[in-house]
């Protein structure tokens, strides 16, 4: 019987232990104070400790940060008791959809956001942004997955998604692994729609085809970098994000978006079902898309700004290669929304090429 | 009540609760079919036993792993030898120089044999002069081979160890009373020392085939296009698509595998020398 009790008590302790973790630590200070509750990617210039900063300032008010390590988590967490507690999230297309049907978001009124005139065109017209011509998410930060190449190697014209295909350069491509990247990019070769591809089978093929021109696959960015350094690649698909702070540490990389056009990614703010804070919330986006936030983000190599303001103060030879102008984000596929069953079969088939 | 038992009860609930109820978790999500209204059904075992590549994968990961075992076995087995047999002292240090290599992450090591190992690195360097190779590249970074190299790095320790163990232990009485009855080298090797250290070439074989099945770092940071093994597709399940429950069923698979060949190598072990 002893031992038992003994279990229970254990396991009784590790409860109230886990309980302790999971609440949120409140200084005494700010009592009274107004608190914004933001799930966001960790060191991803909303918690840049200045910036927060300045709004606690301007606002009086606390902002309290959470950090998720995947959108999947952060839908996880609004539906398990995160309506009502968190105010602002960052998701992106790969959940909007399914969080706007749950009814997990608020819709927000555009006419309140000062800097909302300034977005890219493109951007505002997302469809996973928007359901029944009611906004809920805004656009923030955007990139691309394009085409990077050494310059001092190769010397021609490099415009086409094709050079991944071209056996003059066997052994020296890095593809990507991964099942979303790998669809894109076959499709966008094969002429077909990236974000609902026609034929599977050709994309299969297409993909079969590649593998045996690439040096590796690569998987994180690091791992670009390292054989981009070690002359072991000379063209590949690379993050323009990444892409342009190699560039800045010296190396002789090129960011290309290819004529066939590339894979596009959005980050969005959205504010969380009965925020108590809506008011707040509201101000925060505007804060993030303000001119100077987002100059200084990009600067300190943030990722491309939805403002187009911010362009006319960077370099002109950043903004060409990065595509911040309307023509090129035109050509951008921006990565849509896909079901889990849909998601299942492209990773199958991404397995199937690897395994072969 | 007995008082022994007592003291190793709380262990014990701490296994059941972060080792035996998590595996049981595990084993119920395999079961379990996808989307919003998830029930009980065979299909992911039978996606899997379906879909040729995945049995391709996973007899390619058993192969890997019996040849890293063997060549930990070819490596580990003469140095256990020389550290128990031959040599007198420095024991401690080439104990000390086997452990070492382990309070490195996995990672930074196989980041390490990438750039041993690469066209243009140190290691065709090398070869390069003394004449080794000619001007062709190394080619040995993105096959199998450099996989291979870089597990047999990371588990030959364990079986240096085991087999160390069973080596000190043995009686050297043994080993003399075998040359007075006139046997020879070969012979007191191949009838008394390597019976003698079964036991340890069989746990040393079990700690370093079963870990080597589950890897998925080494494949895909040193095994290029051709990496992917089974460790890797459960990764991806995982953390690409979240796809626990087809996860899960390969996890349990993989399992299943482990557990049958401690079996096979357990039978071995007990066997009449």
């Amino acid at each position: 019987m002893l031992k038992k009790s003994l279990g229970l008590i254990i396991i009784f302790i590790l409860l109230i232990v886990s309980a302790f973790g999971c609440s949120s630590s409140k200084s005494s200070t700010d009592k009274g104070k107004k608190e914004l509750v933001i799930v966001n990617w960790k060191d991803y210039g909303s918690d840049d400790p200045a910036v927060v900063k300045e709004f606690e300032k301007k606002y009086n008010v606390k902002i309290t940060h959470q950090y998720m390590a995947s959108e999947e988590e952060l839908l996880t967490k609004l539906r398990t008791g995160g309506v009502g507690k968190i105010d602002l999230i960052l998701p992106n297309a790969s959940i909007l959809p399914v969080a706007i049907k749950e009814n997990l978001l608020e819709e927000i009124d555009t006419t309140k956001l000062s800097n909302y005139q300034y977005i890219f065109d493109q951007f505002k017209k997302l469809p996973e942004n928007q359901k029944d011509n009611k906004v809920y998410a805004v656009p923030w930060v955007w990139g691309s997955t394009g085409l990077a190449y050494n310059s001092n190697e190769i010397k021609e014209n490099v415009d086409t998604v094709n050079i991944l295909w071209d056996k003059k350069y066997k052994g020296k491509i890095a593809f990507r692994d991964d099942f979303n990247d790998a669809v894109m990019t076959a499709a966008l070769a094969l002429g077909q729609n990236p974000n609902n591809p026609s034929d599977l089978n050709a994309i299969k093929k297409k993909l079969v085809e590649q593998k045996q021109l690439n040096r590796t696959y690569w998987k994180t960015g690091d791992e670009f970098s390292k054989l981009f350094a070690g002359k072991q690649i000379t063209v590949g698909l690379m993050w323009s994000g990444q892409a342009a702070a190699m560039k800045k540490n010296g190396e002789p990389i090129n960011y290309v978006i290819p004529k066939e056009g590339a894979i596009g990614w959005v980050d969005n703010w959205a504010i969380v079902k009965d925020s108590k804070n809506y008011d707040l919330a509201v101000k925060f986006i505007d804060y993030m898309l303000s001119k100077k936030f987002q100059e200084d983000w990009v600067k300190k190599g943030g990722p491309n700004p939805v403002n187009i303001e911010v362009t006319k103060n960077l370099d002109a030879e950043f903004v060409k290669q990065m595509g911040i102008n309307e023509e090129t984000i035109a050509k951008l596929h921006f990565i849509s929304y896909h079901s889990d069953a849909e998601k299942k079969q492209w990773n199958e088939m991404w397995q199937e090429v690897k395994s072969q | 009540m007995n008082k022994k038992f007592w003291l190793v009860s709380p262990p014990v609930l701490l296994l059941i609760a972060f080792c035996v109820i998590p595996l049981f978790i595990m084993v119920y999500f395999s079961f379990l079919s996808d989307g919003a209204d998830p029930h009980l059904t065979l299909s992911n075992y039978l996606d899997f036993f379906q879909k040729g590549f995945y049995l391709k994968l996973t007899w390619k990961t058993i192969s890997t792993s019996l040849i890293v075992t063997i060549i930990c076995i070819l490596i580990g087995y003469p140095m256990a030898y020389i550290m128990a047999k031959v040599i007198n002292s420095g024991k401690t240090i080439i104990l000390i120089a086997i452990i070492i290599p382990f309070w490195t992450s996995q990672l930074v090591r196989a980041y390490s044999w990438q750039n041993l190992l690469r066209d243009g690195g140190i290691l065709e360097m090398i070869l390069r002069k003394f004449h080794l190779i000619g001007s062709e590249p190394l080619g040995i970074l993105f096959t199998q081979t450099a996989v291979i190299i870089a597990l047999v790095h990371i588990f030959f320790p364990y079986m240096v160890i085991t087999i160390y163990m069973s080596l000190e232990k043995m009686d050297h009485s043994i080993i003399e009373a075998s040359k007075s009855l006139n046997a020879g080298p070969f012979t007191t090797f191949w009838r008394i020392i390597l019976p003698l250290s079964k036991p340890g070439i069989i746990s040393g074989s079990i700690l370093v085939f079963v870990p080597s099945l589950g890897v998925f770092v080494e494949p895909r940071i040193l095994g290029g296009t051709k990496g992917s093994v089974i460790g890797t597709v459960i990764e991806d399940q995982f953390f690409e698509i979240y796809g626990w429950n087809f996860g899960a069923a390969i996890a349990f698979i993989l399992l299943m595998i482990v557990l049958i060949s401690i079996a096979i190598l357990s039978k071995f072990a007990k066997e009449e020398v």
